[in-house]
This record gives structure tokens, sequence and C-alpha cells, in this order.
């Protein structure tokens, strides 16, 4: 079943790929005018809007579903340093359902490619991640708030994070620095601001931006005082700094090498880059929707071509008396089509632009928090909007075509 | 003697089935078209007038006989060859001009030179003496919807000349039009038959239309009746 | 000939355009029933039968925060209380396998016919699940999906605990909303992770459910304060706390149906009213005979309306045939489990296609009432 649909999609893009082929090939060699079909869109202005404005929106939806997925796996591969490597326990996905004992922390202490700073001290940091329920600002609901407990060099290993607002927690207290994005999400989150979680209450004391990464989707505080906080005798992950590749090759071989540690060890920005899970679904539904309404999308095209070519049969049969022959004719309608949409195609992108930078938050399937991310369009999704609309033009025009050029001269003329 | 006669068509029958029923439209007809003369085809309605030249000009079959056009026998030829012959051979004149409403009567008259190997100054050349021709350089950038009745057909009659082919069909080429432009249409078209040597063949109602004529053929039934 | 028949004729003349109008409700009915079911299913998740009377006891840090198991006697003694069992979640990976599988659960087997009535096996299975403790039961579903019968074993590794799995498959449960997931003894997993004393959460049988509101404040008050504060809720009231998580997702789909809804209208009315335009000279004849305005008004409504309601029974009818009959648990991989076409949704669907019907015959009946006859007579297409 899968096997035969797999054959039939690739039947189909290959055959759509030759009747693209052989539109841009007529349309750059085709005797017809290319002006024609481009006033003769716009002489049924209403019909040829609407189906123009019904393909912009399913391009429109289709490009600002896939943003969300380019926008979440953005910030996710925007997220750490090329010199950094994070140590998690081997089998988990996350750092959340990470854990790494003091015992083990000690032991990657020692290894010798670890990088120092100037005053000699090994440039790494044990982190704990805890998950806290916390109420979201509008309408009650509560969401899952990833909280890292982190050291002051661990602090020194993510640069891209910057206070924006107060300063940062003291260590010993129970104090928090929260992101931005969350702050404009959940409720108490302001500077000053107290908030309670399983009987403990935190007190806000700054603000931060993780310069659209990860870290935006984080509250921050004292690795030893969140240890305690919330009764935690292992850490979730070790991050570190090496001088040079090379060494980071030689601390990661160490560490998978050795059965006694069941520890995984890898770039940061390899870390980073797996957790883009939550994007697969998001990418589904793009596909889904774009599917289900290019179909529709196709008949209204279908439809205007139609009433295109009947209202045009005479036209048709005069360009055919002058000496022209079918395959022009058909390439004319088709390009006709492909222009219609591709029309519809810019409208759609332009339309998705709304979206572009808006934030929005949802559960990532990986670390099981709130991860928030900003529609991104790219240039290369404006591109596969553009190529999608295209398609539906020729689909949707193909038949009318076909119908336009085996039209019988003396039938075309004699039409009303 | 290839100059004498540019139309040579013998013993040419058309059939329609129409649902159980045969009719006949053309009845072994024979005729030779002189190279030069202006042809009038004359008959009432469902006489084959029509269909007749349909079939010389290279846009309908006849069911059986022979039709030879400066020595190409348009019958045997198949339908790409066909659409190239009409392009280089036949200009066409409409009862209702068949203008494209998108394009400017310049654009409507360059259409046929799209299909040669033209350059486009060339084509631009050879449009404007077209349109001059008719008396219309001044209105090329107009749309068909700003022209009248009249020039209209003269724009027609233009794309008809500016690929030069030396047979001119029109199918009531007056047919739409008011006294006074049919009298310029005619005009032209005698014109042409005189000064620049070309054969037209005209279908019309109108005795007025075939006393432009040098010559005039009645049908009746699908066969010639003088 | 009735008028009836006249109309009906008239809308097929055109076939092609016809079908294709219609088609073109149908794919956007069918979308448009999707997504209706999809937002329902994301915010109002199924409920199993046993629910209204049990109750989930989770930290109040998160979910994902663990409970000390000392915890157990002192809930079991709140009066109303009938059974209390540990239910934690292994977050195992079966067969190396990305995206959903199936989840599984630590709990007490001696409690799950107490707890989870529902989840019917054959009676030597339950002896069987009882006796061996390395053993497991599985969900139907998920037990055909990866062709698996009893006695098979089947091994997981843990994305959360440093531990890795072999049970033995004692039995196969059906009867819940949602059979897919594993269920295994929690000693088994307490020896497998060096007895931590923690559990994921507890799951409560209460007596009655006039106990309900009593013993969920009993059970946070018998705890508020301490080290390990909790949360006890119903099991609807926990289904739901998930639905605030998925965050702007709702508002998204949402939005998507709204985008579809307008596509359709927009397309569809389009399509439409070229369908009715080009019975122009037929309106022009019937109004040269004689026909007054209301009467040709009614006739293109009743071709629109036509049309409309073809489509809408091919598009929202086979959304309901396939969803409510079709194995969707099968075809979405999990993802939905009941997927139900409620009278609701069907509802908004004709109310769509009705909403339809007239739209499209607006543009139309302008033209008519403002045509004279002889423009309509004129007129191509």
């Amino acid at each position: 079943m899968g096997y035969l649909i797999q054959i039939l999609a690739m039947t189909l893009a290959g055959l759509t790929a030759l009747v693209l082929l052989f539109t841009l090939y007529m349309a750059l060699t085709s005797p017809i005018p290319f002006l024609y079909n481009i006033r003769s869109v716009f002489v049924r202005w209403r019909a040829t809007l609407a189906t123009i404005a019904g393909i912009a929106l399913v391009v429109g939806v289709y490009v600002s579903v896939q943003a969300m997925a380019v926008g979440l796996e953005k910030s996710s591969q925007n997220t750490g340093d090329p010199r950094n490597v994070m140590i998690v326990r081997k089998g988990s996905t996350a750092e959340s359902s990470s854990q790494v004992t003091r015992e083990q922390f000690k032991f990657i202490n020692y290894l010798p490619q670890i990088a120092r700073d100037d005053k000699g001290q090994p440039l790494i940091s044990a982190d704990v991640v805890v998950l806290l329920s916390l109420p979201r600002k509008e309408n009650g609901g509560e969401a899952n708030v990833l909280l890292r407990g982190v050291s002051p060099i661990g602090m020194n290993l993510r640069p891209q994070v910057a206070l924006v607002e107060g300063r940062w927690f003291t260590p010993g207290r129970r104090e928090v620095v929260v992101s931005r994005r969350l702050a404009a999400r959940f409720a108490n989150f302001a500077v000053g601001d107290k908030f309670k979680t399983g009987g403990k209450e935190l007190t806000v004391s700054g603000v931060m931006d993780g310069a659209n990464t990860a870290f935006d989707s984080e509250i921050w505080m004292d690795a030893d005082e969140s240890r305690a906080l919330f009764d935690r005798e292992n850490y979730s992950s070790v991050l570190l700094r090496v001088d040079d590749p090379a060494a980071g090759k030689v601390l990661i071989d160490r560490i998978e090498s050795d059965k006694r540690l069941p520890l995984r060890a890898l770039p940061e920005v390899d870390y980073y880059n797996s957790q883009t899970k939550t994007a697969g679904p998001i990418k589904f539904i793009g596909y889904f929707l774009a599917m289900a309404m290019s179909v529709g999308a196709i008949f209204a095209a279908m439809n205007t071509m139609y009433a295109s070519v009947g209202a045009r049969t005479r036209e048709i049969g005069t360009l055919r008396v002058l000496g022209y022959r079918r395959l022009p004719i058909l390439a004319s309608f088709l390009i006709e089509g492909a222009f219609l949409s591709f029309a519809g195609g810019v409208l759609g992108c332009l339309l998705s632009f709304v979206m572009h930078g808006y934030s929005i938050g949802t559960m990532s399937l990986q670390s099981y928090s709130e991860t928030v991310f900003q529609f991104r369009i790219t240039p290369g999704l404006v591109a596969q909007g553009l190529i999608f609309s295209v398609i539906v033009g020729i689909w949707g025009s193909l038949l009318p075509a076909i119908r336009a050029a085996r039209l019988p001269v003396i039938v075309a003329l004699k039409s009303l | 003697m290839a100059e004498a006669n540019i139309v040579t068509v013998r013993k040419l029958s058309k059939i329609y089935r129409q649902g159980d029923i045969n009719v006949t439209a053309l009845n072994q007809i024979s005729l030779d078209i002189k190279t030069g003369e202006i042809l009038t085809l004359m008959g009432p309605s469902g006489s084959g007038k029509t269909t007749l030249l349909h079939i010389i000009a290279g846009i309908d079959r006849p069911t059986s006989g022979e039709c030879r056009v400066q020595d190409i026998d348009v019958t045997r030829l198949n339908e790409s060859q066909l659409a190239d012959w009409r392009n280089q051979n036949v200009g066409f004149v409409f009862q209702t001009f068949n203008l494209i409403p998108v394009l400017t009567a310049y654009e409507n008259v360059e259409l046929p030179l799209l299909l040669t190997r033209l350059g486009r100054k060339q084509r631009r050349h050879q449009v404007n003496t077209a349109l001059e021709l008719v008396g219309l350089g001044d209105r090329s950038h107009h749309l068909p919807r700003q022209l009248s009745g009249g020039q209209e057909q003269r724009v027609a009659i233009a794309r008809a000349l500016v690929t030069s082919p030396s047979l001119v069909v029109a199918d009531e080429p007056t047919g739409n039009l008011d006294s006074h432009s049919a009298q310029e249409v005619l005009s032209i078209l005698q014109s042409l038959s005189q000064s620049a040597g070309k054969t037209v063949i005209m279908v019309t109602h109108d005795p007025k239309a075939a006393a432009f004529g040098s010559r005039s053929i009645h049908l009746e039934k699908g066969e010639l009746t003088n | 000939m009735t008028i009836g028949s006249f109309i009906l004729k008239n809308a097929l003349r055109n076939k092609r355009r016809a079908t294709l109008s219609v088609l073109s409700v149908a794919v956007s009915l069918f979308l448009l029933v999707t997504l209706l079911v999809a937002l329902r299913e994301l915010t109002i998740p199924p409920e199993d039968a046993g629910a209204a009377l049990r109750v989930v006891v989770r930290s109040r840090i998160s979910l994902a925060n663990p409970l000390p198991a000392r915890q157990r006697p002192i809930i079991e003694r709140i009066p109303g209380v009938e059974a209390v069992s540990p239910f934690t979640w292994f977050g195992g990976n079966f067969k190396n396998e990305e995206g959903m599988t199936f989840a599984q659960f630590a709990m007490d087997p001696k409690l799950l016919r107490p707890i989870f009535g529902e989840a019917k096996m054959p009676e030597d299975q339950y002896e069987a699940f009882e006796k061996d403790q390395r053993s497991c039961i599985l969900g139907k579903l998920t037990a055909e999906k990866y062709k698996l019968k009893v006695g098979d074993r089947i091994t997981l590794a843990s994305t959360i605990y440093p531990a890795t799995l072999e049970f033995r498959i004692a039995g196969i449960y059906s009867g819940t909303i949602d059979d897919r997931n594993l269920l295994f003894h929690h000693k088994y997993f307490d020896e497998a992770t060096g007895d931590l004393g923690q559990v994921g959460t507890w799951w409560v049988k209460v007596r009655s459910a006039e106990d309900m509101p009593r013993v969920t404040t009993a059970i946070n008050a018998a705890f508020a304060n301490s080290s390990s504060e909790v949360r006890a809720e119903t099991e609807r009231a926990f289904q739901l706390s998930f639905i605030s998580m998925l965050g702007n997702v709702k508002l998204l789909v949402a939005s998507i149906s709204t985008v579809v809804v307008f596509t359709l209208i927009l397309v569809t009315a389009s399509t439409m009213s070229m369908a009715i335009r080009e019975r122009f000279r037929e309106l022009a004849v019937l109004k040269a005979l004689g026909f007054r305005r209301r009467e040709l008004f009614a006739f293109i409504l009743a071709e629109s309306f036509g049309l409309a309601v073809t489509g809408a029974v091919l598009g929202a009818g086979g959304a309901y045939f396939l969803y409510n009959y079709g194995n969707i648990s099968k075809m979405t991989n999990g993802i939905f489990i009941t997927f139900e076409v409620t009278p609701k949704i069907v509802g908004i669907a004709i109310l769509v296609a009705t909403g339809l019907g007239i739209v499209a015959s607006i543009a139309p009946s302008i033209s008519v009432a403002r045509t004279s006859v002889v423009d309509g007579l004129k007129t191509l297409d």
C-alpha cells in the first residue's frame, strides 16, 4: 500500500516535471505573445481574482505553517557554541530527562582537553534542569517551563544570553532570571514578581534575552541553589569548552569509549540540532493542508481555465486559421494557468510575511517544556510556495488546455 | 500555365453526417480560379459556398476529390503542414472580423508574422506597411473595441495581407458592416487584386459586393449553377 | 416537464462544470470537517469510562518531578479512597523507533482491576501478569501494530532512567479508550533503577462521585507545606491540563480552519457563480417568456443550493464515514484516537454549505436583475 502510494507520488512528480519543462520550453519559444495570455487573464477579472485569491490563501497557509517549522529549527540551530561539548546520560533524548552523577562530573572535570580561563579555572559547568508547571498569563492554564540551574562558568559558556532588564540572580538566593519571550507568556514573570512552585517561592530578579536561541525558552537560577531547592542529588548535563576541534574529538572519544561511563558526549551545536523533533508534526500539518487545499485550488483553476477556453473558442479558431499549430495553443493555456496561479503564489507569500517574526510557543516533544520560537519565512520557503503555486496552475490548466488544442478549426470558428 | 490558374478544384465532394442522414454540402465540383482575379461565390444559405471556401483555404477537408493550390494538393497535407501552409499562402478575412480583443491593432496584424523567422524590425516594417495599405497607420495602438466595425475589418484585412499570401479568402467580409464601410473594404480588396496581383475569393450574399468581383459563381445545393 | 426537472436538466447541462463545482465543495467540506474534528480532539481529549472515579496525583512542581513512595499509605488512609497505585512513566524506546510509539507505565498489578476496570483480558492473563514480576501487559493496538502476542519478549531502553528492561508479555488488554499502553510491575522498575523510592504519579480510585471533591482536597491538604507538595485532580482535569501545554497550537488550528473556510467560500462561490452565469441566455429567455425576477432568483438559488448541498453530502458525508467507521487510530499512527464526527460538526458543515449556496447565488442574481432581456440574449458566457 505504502509502496503503491510512493510509486504514484513519483509518477505524479515526474509528470509534473515533464509538463513544467514543456511549458517552460514553450514559454521561451512559443510564437504566441505572452502578453496575449496575461491580458486575457484579466479580461474575466472577477473569476480570475477569486481564483488568484484562493491560490494565494492556499500558498499563504502552506508557507506560514512551514515558516513555523523553520522558525523552530532555526531557534535550535542558532543555539550553541562550536567550541563547546555537551555531555548527557546515554539514552536520554533531552537534558530534561538526563542525569549525570557527581562522581561522573568529578571524573570529567579532570580530563586534560578542557580549556581553561586566564585564572587557570577549567571551563566546565554542570547544570540542573527542572521542569516547573507554571500558570500562563491568559486564560489560566498551566504549562511546563524549563528552569536551568547554572553556574557562573556555565553562563560564560553561553555568551548568546544577555541580561536586558534588572540584575542577574545572586548565588544562594531564591532568585531567577526569566527570558523575555517567556516573560511575555507567563504570569508573574516581571522583574520583582514572586511565584510559587511546589511550596517554594522564587523571585524574578531580571530578564534575559537569548538572541532567538533555545535559551529564549528557559529561566535561569543559581546551580547550587536549584539543586538544594528541588532536592536534586545529580546534575542533568555537563557543558565544557575545549581549545580546538581536535581536542574536542579526543574528549568525546574518551567518554564514549569508556564502558563504565553511561554518558554521551557531543558538540553542543549537534545536541541542539537534534532538538528539532517538534518540527516534524508541524511540517506534517503543513503538507497535509497543502495537499488537501491544493486539490480544491486545482478545481478552481480548472474551472477558470475551462471558462477561459470556452469564452475564447473563436479566438483559438482564428489563431489556428492564421497558421498556429496545436502545441503552441496547448502551451499558451498552460502558461496562462501557470501565470494565474503564480500571481496567486506571489500574493500568498506576501500574505504570509505578515506572520514573519511573530512569536509562538508550544510544548516541545523532547524537553516537554514550553518552547518559544518565531515564524521564519526564508527565501527557500518563498521558492517552495511559488513552485507549489505553479504546479497547481499547471495541473489546473492541463485539461482545459488540451481541450483548447483539440478543438477542430471549423467548430471553433463557428462557435458564437 | 501555372500563372494562369492558381486554384484547381476537381470533383470535390463534401458529405456531412448529421445523425442518421447524410447531408451533401458539395457535390462533385470542378472549378479553376485564375491568378489575380476576384472571384465571388454566391448562393443561398446552405448552398455549400462557405464549405468550398474553407476547403480551398485549408481549414476543412473534402470527402473526396482534389483541390490544388499552386500545384499543392491541400487535401493531402496533414494537420501541421496545413497550418504552416495556411500561414504562408492564405490570408483570411471573416464576417465577424475575429480580432483578438486583448491585442492592439498592431499586435493583431503582427500575429501571423510571429510564426515566421522575421526579425522584430522587419516585422514592424511589414505590419506598418499593411496598416498603411488599409489606411489605419494612425490607429495601430488601438484595441479592437476602440475601433469602428469598418476599421476592425480593415485591420483584419491587414492581418490577412501581412504575410504577403498569394491567396486572400473572405467570408462575407461586408456582412456586418454598414454600406459606407462595406464600400471601403471592397475597394481595398479590389485594389489588392489590381495593383498587387493577389487572388481574392469572396463569399457574399450581397449583389453589390459581387459587382466588385471580376467573376461570380453561383452555388445551389452543393452544385455550380452557371 | 416541471420547473424542478427543468432546474435539474439545466444544472447538469455542463456536466464538467457541475462536477468541478460539486467536487470543490466536497473537498473543502471534507477538509473543514477534518480540521474541526482534529480541533475537538485536541481540546476535548476522549474520556475513559472509569475516569469519573479516578484521581491523578502529581508533583506540584511539574509532572516531570517525582513523588516519594512514602506518600502511598497517607493517601490510602484518606476516607473515600478505595485504591492507590503508583503510575510511573518509563519513557522507553522500542526498537529505537523515532517518533510516537507507545507509552509504558510501572504500576501495581494487583490494582489493575480495581482502578483500571475497563482494560479487559482473559482471566488467566490477569493471573499470569500478577504472578510474574517481569511480565507486562500490552494494549491491543500496540500488539497489532508490532505483531506481538502473549508469550513474546520485548526489551525497552528508558530515555529517562538509566535502565533497560526486558518483559514477557503476559496479556493483551482491550476496552480502554486508547488500547496502546504497556503496563508492568512497579517492583521490577524499582529493582532496575536501584530503589529510588520515587514514583511518577499516584492514580487513586475513589468510592463514589460524591466523594471526588472531598478526596482531592484532602490529598492536596495532606502534603501541603511538605517538601513534596502535590496536585490532586480528577483524571479529566489532568487530561485537560495538557491542552494548555499545547500553547498556540490550538489557536493556530482554529485560525487555519477559518482561513480554509474563507478560501472555500471564495473559490466555490466563484466557481458556482460561473456555472450559473452560463445560464444567462436561458434566464433571459425565461424573462422574455414572462417569468418574474422573483422566480428567476428562486431558480438561481435552487441551482446554487443543489450544487452546494450535493458537495456537502459528498465531502462531509465522506468524512463522517471515513472517521466514524474507519480505524483512525491506525491511520494516524495513534496521534488521534477517536476522531469522532459529532452531530455539532455535521451541523456546522451543513451551515457552511447553506451559506455557500446563498453567497454563490448573490452575484448571478444581481446580474440577472440588472440585465435586460436583450442584453441577456446577447451574452456569450
